[in-house]
């Protein structure tokens, strides 16, 4: 079976401070997979790692094999900037440019790696992705005007239109509704729902309502670690971890590394 | 959230023991009634069926409302949908009780086909059944369920036996009919409370481990 992405003996570290400590996992093709864990346990970090985002960050330290579609993304004669299109990112505030426009916004990336070459393809492409990202359907008659006309929820698909513009095979979404109003949020889960019949999504939540709502598969990362990963109708009705257990039920103390005590 | 949810529901465990012990000690009554030929102990088995089902009935809204309010998963979750479970199985138990509470009542005026004590005997193997799987849903501990199936294959032995013996009365005497039909009902309500206890067991087996089991 070919997997969407593979990690193995993933290690990462900010100086000297170890996030990331040896983690194991396979993510398969066309699921919405979901990290979670609570703040501050390496979650964003793991996600980050998937498309070389961390190459930016002079500090971090990357050991062990990320492989996209059973490639090393970490091998020497890799184009990063080849990864980051096959493997898009969205963040947890929406970020459309606010200076240009809701057309604009998506047409830049295309322009910029020249993936159009007329006019009417241009057109069509940013329809395609507007529409892939359900949004087509609110914004039709205002292209034009600048994304801050748009709500929260709007802002996101629009990020996620922008994204789905160049075409890539996985999407990694870090919180992607963190900013989000509630129908807002049911908007973009819908979305993830439908597009995950084309693409591969890695989300990254520390809500794990959301991530038993929209995910087939979880994996639950704590303290840097993977503690388990599994269907996600089988880690919300029967754990096998304790940690993973008193997460999922709202009781675990952050710090906590052995997981007794339990009720 | 997730504490005050634990607390919510070792709460609703124990209302559920509270009904696990008002259907134990009904069933209890409702045999002795029928061997003491006690119209008194029957009539109160009879009054407290109102009790068992408002408990029933009370336990559901709660259970159903943790749902609404907290959104249980994991081991909440397990505990809650035995419990939902649980409850029907107890109400129907007290409501076996009822049923042999009124018979002993119709069976108090005249005496006993034989000495009695299949029927009793039968029914202290139920209760103990029933009152394992209890503990074994207040201490979380698997060993109560060890020979549950054998247990339950005693108590069908039982009823059959109770069965054949009534055949012998009825063929010996025909005056006997109405009397050993009544006892082959009690021994063949006591057989369901013995699947109901099994029913109890599977359900907790599945709250502590999340696995699905069947007694047969």
């Amino acid at each position: 079976m070919r997997y969407a992405i593979e990690t193995r003996n993933l290690r990462i570290s900010y100086g000297k401070k170890e996030v990331i400590m040896g983690v194991n996992f396979k993510i398969p093709e066309k699921v919405v997979f979901a990290l979670m864990g609570p703040s501050g346990c390496g979650k964003s970090t793991l996600l980050r790692s998937f498309n070389r985002l961390l190459d930016l960050n002079k500090d971090a330290n990357v050991s062990g094999q990320v492989l996209v579609f059973g490639r090393n993304i970490y091998s020497d004669n890799v184009d990063v900037m080849e990864i980051r299109r096959q493997v898009g990112m969205v963040f947890q505030y929406p970020n459309p440019f606010p200076h240009l426009s809701i057309y604009e916004n998506i047409a830049i990336g295309l322009r910029l790696n020249k993936m159009v070459q007329t006019k009417e393809e241009l057109d069509s492409r940013v329809k395609w992705a507007l529409e892939k990202a359900s949004l087509l359907e609110e914004v039709e008659d205002r292209l034009d005007d600048f994304p801050s006309s748009l709500s929260g929820g709007q802002k996101q698909r629009l990020v996620i239109a922008r994204v789905l513009a160049m075409k890539p095979k996985i999407l990694l979404l870090d919180e992607p509704t963190a900013n989000v109003d509630p129908v807002g949020t049911k908007n973009i889960e819908n979305l993830l729902f439908e597009l995950k019949k084309e693409y591969t999504i890695v989300l990254v939540t520390h809500e794990p309502a959301q991530a038993s709502r929209i995910s087939d598969f979880v994996g639950f990362i704590y303290l840097g670690e993977l503690v388990e990963s599994g269907p996600t109708a089988r880690i919300f009705e029967n754990p096998q971890h304790e940690l993973t257990d008193r997460y999922v039920r709202g009781i675990l103390s952050i710090g906590d590394k052995n997981g007794r005590n339990t009720n | 959230m997730g504490e005050i949810l634990i607390e919510k529901i070792e709460n609703l465990k124990l209302n559920v023991l509270e009904m696990g012990e008002l259907a134990v000690n009904m069933l209890k009554d409702a045999v002795l009634a029928l061997k003491a030929q006690d119209i008194n102990l029957a009539k109160e088995v009879i009054k407290k069926k109102e009790d068992i089902a408002k408990m029933d009935e009370q336990i559901e809204e709660r259970a159903l409302r943790m749902i609404a309010l907290y959104h249980p998963v994991a081991r909440d979750m397990r505990v809650i949908a035995a419990v939902l479970k649980m409850i029907t199985y107890l109400a129907r138990v007290g409501r076996y009780a009822k049923d042999i509470a009124k018979t002993a009542i119709l069976m108090a005026d005249e005496p006993h086909a034989s000495k009695l004590v299949e029927i009793p005997y039968m029914s202290d193997k139920v209760v103990e059944m029933i009152t394992d799987a209890l503990n074994s849903f207040k201490k979380e501990d698997l060993s109560y369920l060890t020979n549950f199936s054998e247990r339950d294959d005693e108590i069908d032995s039982l009823y059959y036996s109770i069965f054949r013996e009534c055949l012998t009365y009825m063929m010996e005497d025909p005056k006997n009919i109405t009397k050993c039909t009544h006892y082959i009902i009690v021994a063949r309500y006591l057989e369901r409370c013995g699947d109901h206890a099994c029913k109890i067991a599977e359900k907790v087996h599945y709250m502590i481990t999340g696995e699905r089991i069947e007694i047969k």
